[in-house]
Order: structure tokens, then C-alpha cells, then sequence
């Protein structure tokens, strides 16, 4: 097929093609750096947590009064969780792994200030801690009983002989070395030894880089406001929540249960601003790609009707349905392709601007040319109707007067 | 001559009415989405207290680890809270106009029937100053007054809502409520507050709700109060009392100060300057001097309250309004070529160029209009999802007149724009050729 007539007509109309072109332009950058956004936050979300996040309670209570003993109280409700049939394993623990609350540390090698200190989580549970968010130990061993105490508020607890460490922490801290039975240093420059390392287990801010580095320090923190976390059995959750918190109410009136959540909906609060952006970016898409492509339909309608006298004149001197087609195909191809490649510049541009402005990650350029072929694939669908119904205008049209 | 214009505007809109439906869309859409995602980066980044932003500081101190920053992305940035006791002779001194140290807990209260549940109410611990400082309405009663900062008497500010559950909502001043164990008198209950961003703690959330009560700042010793909120320490010091952590260096109090006016905040800093002189010589605030007091709007930039995935929407769907906006002259365009024989037709019975400009304005107009309108909707929904998205309290986004203007403004002009060239276009048809052939 010659390109020559086809362009020539083009220009004849060459603002409408031009405004079409950079539809596609802006649509095509809009698009594909909003879909690489939307890609991001759902591999976020979901990230493998070392955690049997759809199996785990927690509960949140307060003493209050004054002849609250919180250590009797924690020992009688852990005992108490623990009777219930279908609960797994139970702990006490001063924060709770993706919730977004926590408490964060610094570890040495050394035993030296001025070297930098790896940042990590902190979290102190009990022997049963593991078991109670199903955290699998890759390596070494757990807490022995006899290493786990109480802790009371207001108080300095000892710094502990035993910790575990996740794999991640270990890598930060001992690079390629075995960091099992090696010694690190807290903040006073007390030591403590490494007695299992965690394969994987996230922390409890999600946004932050350091999610994976996490140490376990053995001991049951006595506070005033105390958090349990239950594991039970699978399916059993939604119906022993009521029942855990109606046993514990019944069991001691000087302490609230103040809350009874499921670590699965404290996770996704965790989450939802990543949620909430890859949904709203969707809709966004979506709306998006339905209007551009209504309008190539619209348009080259449009185009079809106007030529209807053309079309004809062309069948009737011998032109086939495929060359009518392939002349609107062919048209809007090129209007696509020079879309396309506005659109590539266009789209490395917004691209420039997020990750400078917005600190967001650079685009994936693979991104570009899979998106150029969709954008192919859907104009072509667009157009091809329209086109149809073109090649549908019989040769005698050409012999009639409008 | 205007009814005209609109009576042949419909006309031609129902002429074609998948193309005039397209073209609706179009705007609709665009409006909605770009009025959606501006109206939440407005909330976010509104002046929560206009009146008095500018007079109201947040005051930092570096009394850091010695050997490195706060912050180490941002390490000119001194802890955004103060220690406990640096708090406490800041007030003592009193060198503002006004002055609070503040921070978050909760109290258990105890239940005033037998049949009622005790519950946990959040409080915000603050000084006297805090209610005429940021404004806070007073349903009944009033706040503390100077001289329980130091006497530490158990009252208490109730909210409106924790009025509502206690005393069903009555003037409940001078009744009293039992928390850990100690009696608090009512002295007063606030209005409904809800200072968006809550400017005075973007440290824990700028959009959170106010806190349930309020109680003197002077009861921290009494009840052995603990901040809820974030604390942050660098030093590790022996603690096995409550007195040893409040002495600590650990950063858990915040401070806001009100200035008679803005030209007073060198001054501030440098009373600031001079406590901190006081303590280097007993060997605390180890680090280069770094004192800085921020205004509101400093201080929500500070801590990037306007959330950044905001911009990026608004940004991004600021881009979908221009494809929105391209489509709509597209397709101005190709109609208004296609009226080419109707318009010769007007234009040889003695319809003006102007006239003819006219027509087509007044006919993108329309179109905006209507898409304007729509766009509203659709944006008013897009907040409700947004709203349910995020799990904001309702009503947090809400479009006001100036929204609500702004998004038909947009609309009408921004068709107008773009039926200008596609107008020109038309009414350089001349008169007579476009009826030769018929």
C-alpha cells in the first residue's frame, strides 16, 4: 500500500490527527507510570512476612486500680488464653510485628560509639513468641524457659545473655560471616549472644527499609497497658475472638480489655495508603483508557461517515473491502505510532519528575515498549469497527449525489 | 439573542448525541477525577489555624547524642520533641506569651454506675495555655487556670463526645469522674474540634481525631503519666524510677509557644540560646548550638503532613484533565467541521462571523457546564470511596463553595479554551461554497 496519499490526506485534517496524537501521548505516559506505581505498591503489600498473619489475635488490656498486681494478672490470662480449646500458643510482648507501632534499637559488633550502630526492630516476648505468630527459627535455638522474666515499668531490665536475630539483621551486622553464637552490643555497650537467627519475620513499621531486621530479646514486659499475642488454630479466629474476650472480662474486673484485633486487619491499616494509591491509580487507568479509546472510536466513526462519498469512489474504481480497511487501520497506526513516540518522551519526563520531586522509584523502562504494543493492539481494536462499516459502503454510493 | 444562541446550541447537541454524550463524558470525568484528588491535597495542606499561624511556634532543642544527629537524613534538624525536664523549666521561665508542653496518654475511667464498664479515654497533658493559645470552644465552662500548673489539682477538660457518653451531653462542670483511683473535678467541656491538620501533633498523625480530654500537665508526677505518643532516646542511662525517667534525656515532651508577633521569634531563639548556655556549663547539650522554633506551616512541612502520594495523584490527574481537555477539542473540532454546510447556510443569510463564534462558545459552554456539574458528583463520590479507602473519619474531605466553584470555573473555561480554535475554524467558512454542491 502506498503511504503517500494517506499522508497527504492526513495533513489535510492535520489538526484533528495531531490533537489525537498527543491524547495518546499524554494517555500513554499517564498510564505507564501509574501502572509501574500500582505494580510497586502491590508487590509491597504483598511481601512474604515470615508470619501466620491470618492466624494471629492480639489482645489489648489495662490494669487499673489499686490492688492491681500486673504480674499475677499477666500469668492468669496467658494461663486462661491457653485453657481454651483451639488456641495454639499464647505471649505476652511488648509490640505487635506490622502494626505500625513498635520499638526500635541499634546494634554493634564492637563494643565501640562511635562505629554506627544497624538499626533494627525490637520486640520481647516469651519461649512462646515463635510459636505465637508462627515465625519459623531457620537456625539455633529458642528461648529456654528459665531466660524469660518479668519486666516491670520504670525499671531498667538486665540486658538479656540470649537473643535471636533475623537472617536479614544478621546479614546487616556480620556480612557473610555465621552470625549464630556471635556477640553484639546494645546501645550501653552491654553484650548479648545471638542463640537463633530467624529466616524471615518483618518488623512493625512497614514503610521503613529496614523491615526485615529484627531482634527478639527474651522477657514478659509488665506494663500497664499489656498486649497478648494468640495464635490459634486455623479457621478458628473469627469465632474464639468473642470468646477470648469474654473469658478474659469474666476473669478479673480491675483490667479492661481495652481491644481484641486480628493481626490480618491491623496489617492491611498498615497498608492502606499503599492500598488506597494502586486503587485510586486504578480507577484512574481505567477511566483513562475507556475515554481515549470511546474517542478513537468516536472519531474515526465520525471520519467514516464524512467519507462516505469518498469510500465509494474508491470501491467503485476497483478498491477491495480489505484496502478500505487496511486504509483506516494503516491511518490510525500512524496517528498510534506517532502518539507512541511522543508518548516514550513524555512518559521518561513524568517519570524524571516523580522520582525527583517524589523520591518514588525509578520506571522500569521495559515498561515503555510493552506498553507501546498495547497501545497498538487496543487502537487497532478501536478503529476496527469503524473501519468495517467503511468497507461496508457499496461502490454505487460514488454515483449518487449527497 | 442569547436564548438563541442556547435554544440552537441544544440543537445541535441533540443533533448528535453520542458525539455531545462523548464529550460530557469527557469533561465529567476529568473534572471528577482532578477535583477528587486537589480537594484532598487541600484538606491536607490547609491552614488549620489561619488567625494565628504565624505567631504560633513548635520550639526544638538539640540536646542530641553528641556524636551523631536526630535525624541523619536531615542532620541541621535538632530532636522535634523536648526532654522532660527541659520542658518543665522552659514553663518555669516563661518566656513567651504564652506557653505549653504537651504530650499524649490515656486514662482508665472508672465507671459512675455500677452497671457500666470502666474504659480507656485518650487525654492530651498540657499546660493552662493550651486552650486560649490554639483557640479551642468551650461548650460550658472553661479550662485550667495558671496556678494548677504548679498545684497539680485533679480537673479535667472534657471533649464533647466524652461528655456526651458520661453526662449525656449536659453542662457537667463541677461534677467529678474517678480515674486511676483519683477523683477529677469537670471544669469544663469543649465544643466539637477538629483543627484539620491537627497542626499542635503531626508528630503522632496529622489527621487523627483531637484526644477525649484534656488534663493539667502538672499531674504527670501525681499519676506516673507516660507519653503514648513517640519517644526517642540516644543515651543509656540507669532508670529504676519514675523521677529517673522524667530526668532522662529521653525526648518525649511537646512544646508550643505563642509570640505577640512574628518579628519576636529571634528573640525567642535567643532566650532559647541563652537556657542552653546554662546547661552546656553542666555538661548537657553536648552538640553545636541548634535552637529553632517553627511556625505552623513550618512545622506541617517539617513533618510532611501533606502526604506525597497526594501530589502524585493530583500531578497525574492534573495530566488526565489535559487528555480529558484534548479529547473535547478533538472532537469539537470534528463536529463543528461537520456543521460546515449549516454554517455557509447562516452565514449567506447574514449571520456575522462574530455570531457564529458566538454560537459555537456558547455551545462548548454548555457542554462544559453540564460536564462541570456531573463532575461534581463523580468527585463528591470519589471522596466517599476515598474516605472509605483510607478509613478517614467521615466528613474529613469535604468540597466547600470554593472547591465546588472552582471545579465549574474549571470546567466552562477550560471548554471554552478548548472550542476557541475549532470556533475560529468554523467561522472562517465562507458564505457561499459549501452550498454549491447541494
Amino acid at each position: 500500500m502506498d503511504f503517500g496519499p494517506m499522508v497527504s490526506a492526513l495533513m489535510r485534517n492535520k489538526t484533528g490527527a495531531i490533537l489525537v496524537a498527543v491524547q495518546i501521548a499524554v494517555t500513554l505516559a499517564i498510564v505507564i507510570n501509574s501502572l509501574y506505581i500500582i505494580v510497586l505498591r502491590v508487590e509491597k503489600i504483598n511481601r512474604e512476612t515470615g508470619i501466620d498473619v491470618d492466624n494471629v489475635i492480639v489482645a489489648y488490656v489495662r490494669g487499673f486500680g489499686e490492688n492491681f498486681d500486673v504480674v499475677d494478672s499477666i500469668t492468669n490470662d496467658i494461663d486462661l488464653i491457653k485453657s481454651i480449646p483451639g488456641v495454639r500458643a499464647a505471649t505476652v510482648s511488648n509490640h505487635v510485628p506490622l502494626t505500625g507501632s513498635g520499638s526500635g534499637t541499634g546494634l554493634r559488633t564492637e563494643p565501640d560509639e562511635t562505629i554506627e550502630s544497624v538499626p533494627t526492630a525490637r520486640y520481647r516476648w516469651s519461649a512462646e513468641g515463635l510459636d505465637a505468630l508462627g515465625i519459623e527459627l531457620s537456625r539455633g535455638r529458642n528461648f529456654y524457659p528459665e531466660e524469660v522474666n518479668y519486666i516491670l515499668p520504670a525499671s531498667n531490665p538486665p540486658t538479656p545473655a540470649s537473643i535471636l536475630v533475623t537472617q536479614q539483621l544478621a546479614n546487616d551486622l556480620f556480612g557473610e560471616e555465621d552470625a549464630l553464637g556471635k556477640t553484639v552490643y546494645w546501645g550501653s555497650m552491654e553484650p548479648s549472644t545471638i542463640v537463633g537467627i530467624i529466616g524471615r519475620m518483618h518488623g512493625s513499621w512497614v514503610g521503613w527499609d529496614k523491615l526485615e531486621n529484627v531482634v527478639i530479646q527474651p522477657g514478659k514486659p509488665a506494663y500497664t497497658s499489656d498486649k497478648y499475642i494468640i495464635r490459634v488454630e486455623p479457621g478458628m479466629r473469627d469465632e474464639l475472638i468473642p470468646v477470648i474476650e469474654k473469658e478474659l472480662g469474666e476473669s478479673n474486673r480491675q483490667r479492661v480489655v481495652l481491644a481484641m484485633r486480628t493481626l490480618e486487619e491491623m496489617a492491611a491499616r498498615s497498608y492502606r495508603s499503599d492500598r488506597g494509591m494502586a486503587i485510586i491509580l486504578s480507577i484512574v487507568i481505567s477511566l483513562l483508557i475507556g475515554l481515549t479509546a470511546l474517542v478513537i472510536v468516536g472519531l474515526a466513526s465520525f471520519h467514516v461517515t464524512q467519507r462516505t462519498k469518498q469510500i465509494g469512489t474508491r470501491r467503485a474504481l476497483g478498491a477491495r473491502r480489505i484496502d478500505i480497511i487496511r486504509y483506516f487501520m494503516l491511518e490510525n497506526w500512524m496517528i498510534t505510532t506517532a502518539g507512541a513516540v511522543i508518548g516514550a518522551v513524555l512518559t521518561v519526563a513524568v517519570a524524571y519528575w516523580l522520582e525527583v520531586s517524589f523520591e518514588l522509584q525509578r520506571l522500569d523502562w521495559r515498561y515503555l515498549p510493552v506498553g507501546i504494543v498495547v497501545l497498538w493492539v487496543l487502537s487497532s481494536l478501536a478503529v476496527l469497527e469503524p473501519s468495517r462499516r467503511a468497507a461496508c459502503v457499496p461502490p454505487a454510493v460514488a454515483t449518487r449525489s449527497v | 439573542m442569547f436564548k438563541y444562541n442556547i435554544k440552537l446550541a441544544f440543537k445541535s447537541m441533540r443533533r448528535n448525541p453520542a458525539m455531545t454524550a462523548l464529550m460530557v463524558a469527557a469533561i465529567a470525568v476529568g473534572i471528577g477525577v482532578s477535583m477528587t484528588t486537589l480537594t484532598v491535597f487541600y484538606m491536607m495542606s490547609s491552614n488549620p489555624i489561619p488567625e494565628k499561624s504565624d505567631v504560633l511556634f513548635a520550639v526544638t532543642m538539640d540536646s542530641w547524642n553528641p556524636l551523631r544527629p536526630f535525624d541523619e537524613d536531615e542532620p541541621e534538624r535538632a530532636p522535634h520533641q523536648l526532654t522532660f525536664h527541659d520542658a518543665e523549666r522552659l514553663l518555669a521561665l516563661a518566656e513567651a506569651k504564652r506557653q505549653t508542653a504537651m504530650f499524649e496518654s490515656s486514662l482508665i475511667i472508672e465507671p459512675l454506675n455500677d452497671d457500666d464498664l470502666p474504659f480507656e479515654a485518650g487525654a492530651r497533658v498540657a499546660s493552662s495555655d493550651f486552650f486560649t493559645m490554639f483557640n479551642v470552644p468551650f461548650l460550658y465552662g472553661s479550662g485550667w487556670d495558671k496556678s494548677t500548673d504548679s498545684s497539680a489539682d485533679p480537673v479535667v477538660v472534657l471533649g464533647k463526645e466524652l461528655n456526651e457518653r458520661l453526662f449525656g451531653g449536659e453542662d457537667s462542670v463541677g461534677k467529678s469522674l474517678t480515674m486511676q483511683g483519683i477523683r477529677f473535678r469537670v471544669l469544663g467541656v469543649t465544643d466539637h474540634w477538629e483543627p484539620t491538620p491537627r497542626f499542635y501533633d503531626p508528630i503522632n498523625g496529622g489527621f487523627q481525631e483531637v484526644n477525649d480530654m484534656f488534663i493539667p500537665y502538672s499531674l504527670t508526677r501525681v499519676l506516673e503519666l507516660r507519653s503514648e505518643g513517640s519517644d526517642w532516646g540516644w543515651k543509656s542511662e540507669d532508670i529504676t524510677s519514675f523521677e529517673q525517667w522524667l530526668n532522662s534525656e529521653n525526648v518525649w515532651v511537646q512544646y508550643f509557644i505563642e509570640l505577640d508577633g512574628a518579628r519576636d521569634r529571634d528573640e525567642y531563639v535567643s532566650h532559647l540560646d541563652a537556657y542552653v548556655g546554662e546547661q552546656k556549663k553542666l555538661g548537657r547539650f553536648e552538640r553545636p548550638m541548634n535552637n529553632n522554633i517553627y511556625n505552623v506551616e513550618e512545622w506541617m512541612a517539617y513533618h510532611e503532613v501533606v502526604a506525597n502520594d497526594s501530589k502524585v495523584l493530583v500531578g497525574l490527574s492534573f495530566l488526565f484533565l489535559v487528555v480529558c481537555l484534548l479529547s473535547t477539542i478533538a472532537l469539537t473540532l470534528t463536529k463543528f467541521v461537520g456543521k460546515k454546510a449549516e454554517t455557509s447556510l447562516r452565514r449567506a443569510l447574514g449571520a456575522s462571523r462574530k455570531m457564529i463564534f458566538k454560537q459555537q462558545i456558547v455551545e462548548v459552554g454548555m457542554i462544559g457546564f453540564t460536564g462541570g456539574l456531573i463532575g461534581l458528583s463523580l468527585a463528591a463520590l470519589g471522596l466517599v470511596g476515598i474516605e472509605y479507602i483510607y478509613e478517614a473519619p467521615g466528613g474529613l474531605v469535604k468540597m466547600d463553595w470554593i472547591m465546588v466553584m472552582t471545579a465549574i470555573a474549571v470546567a466552562v473555561i477550560s471548554s471554552i479554551i478548548a472550542g476557541l480554535y475549532p470556533a475560529w475554524r468554523v467561522c472562517r467558512i465562507p458564505p457561499a461554497t459549501q452550498l454549491k454542491t447541494q
